[in-house]
């Protein structure tokens, strides 16, 4: 392969991952390194915090209703909220949605990992 | 269509690439990458997506030997569901103030920085203090860790965690002192939204924790 043709090639990897990466080669004005759009403001933060807490206090609602209710029906509840809280504090106090998706890609394969070798090993002991 | 004249692949046309930064210091203090992406902010999620398989271990731990016919304290005679509602509550309230302290830098508001971070550190302290009444409680109840299967696996996992908390105190109380002394800067404001992101994510799996471990249904119950 001559020069030429590596230096293309080169050139064409760049563009690619430019694109991948979200267009951004040198952070935006007002951004910083890795930041794709401006992090929320501090009103933000505390809706969301207020967002949080009523999930809380939803929550331990919920596990009070054992008796009356069954508990598959507790334990979903439970998984859904717990869920919902991961996922605002992940996107939002962690930055995960302004940031660069390799980073939300990194998190995610971890947390996704986590949850298919766990559920395998747990299912073969006959925990579900 | 640019052609390579040897594989007679037709590619499109790159758009002209602008100059890639070089590698080494950036202004933010961290050293940079070809897209500026830092690589300490890469490591520190890579850390995360690890840590992830670090607690799920215990948690699958923990949920492997509940329920299971043991001797000694069950988790129904032990915990005190409000009190640890408290102290779940005040570390989502540390999360909050790990954020400000991070816009407040970022924004070159030093003051507000130190003491949104120092109130990090305290709502962290409030909760180990938290835990620590409670690991007391529950030993005084006849809860070792050798004492069943639910001892180890909750005080492995608790314990892990509190572990945790305590070293990103000492990270932020390392970083109030940075400003206090003038050596951390708007430009350093990455290394505080490293830490931050360490912050978050030890409330994220004390969210895991307490719904998995204090909230759900006991088996037998």
């Amino acid at each position: 392969m001559s020069e030429g043709t590596v230096k293309v090639l080169e050139e064409e990897m760049s563009a690619v991952a430019h694109a991948e990466m979200g267009g951004v080669l040198q952070a935006a004005p007002g951004l910083l390194p890795g930041e794709i759009d401006s992090h929320p403001t501090p009103f933000k933060y505390v809706m969301i915090f207020l967002i949080l807490v009523v999930v809380t206090a939803i929550e331990i609602a919920t596990s009070y209703l054992e008796g009356s209710v069954t508990s598959g029906v507790i334990v979903g509840l439970l998984l859904f909220f717990a869920i919902i809280k991961f996922a605002l504090v992940a996107s939002y106090f962690m930055h995960l949605k302004t940031d660069q998706p390799i980073f939300r890609r990194f998190f995610v394969l971890g947390i996704c990992a986590a949850v298919v070798l766990y559920s395998i090993v747990l299912t073969t002991l006959h925990v579900f | 269509m640019a052609t390579i004249e040897q594989t007679g692949t037709e590619v499109a046309e790159a758009p002209p690439a602008s100059p890639a930064p070089a590698h080494g210091h950036d202004d933010h203090g961290g050293h940079g990458s070809s897209a500026m992406l830092t690589n300490t902010k890469l490591a520190m999620w890579l850390f995360l997506a690890s840590d992830c398989l670090f607690f799920g271990a215990f948690i699958s731990a923990y949920l492997l030997y509940r329920g299971r016919p043991q001797t000694g304290p069950t988790p129904k005679e032990l915990f005190d569901i409000p009190f640890t509602s408290a102290t779940s509550f005040i570390l989502l309230m540390s999360s909050l103030a790990m954020v400000l302290a991070l816009a407040a830098i970022q924004r070159g508001d030093h003051r507000r920085f130190r003491l949104w971070t120092l109130a990090t550190a305290l709502f962290g302290a409030t909760f180990i203090a938290g835990q620590i009444y409670e690991f007391t409680h529950f030993y005084r109840e006849g809860l070792k860790i050798n004492t069943n299967l639910f001892g180890s696996t909750f005080y492995v996992l608790t314990g892990f965690h509190g572990a945790h908390v305590a070293l990103g105190i000492l990270w932020l109380l390392s970083l109030w002192g940075m400003s206090m002394q003038g050596r951390l800067g708007t430009e350093k404001s990455e290394s505080v939204e490293i830490a931050g992101l360490y912050w978050h994510f030890v409330d994220v799996v004390w969210i895991v924790i307490f719904t998995v471990i204090y909230l759900m249904p006991q088996p037998g119950k």
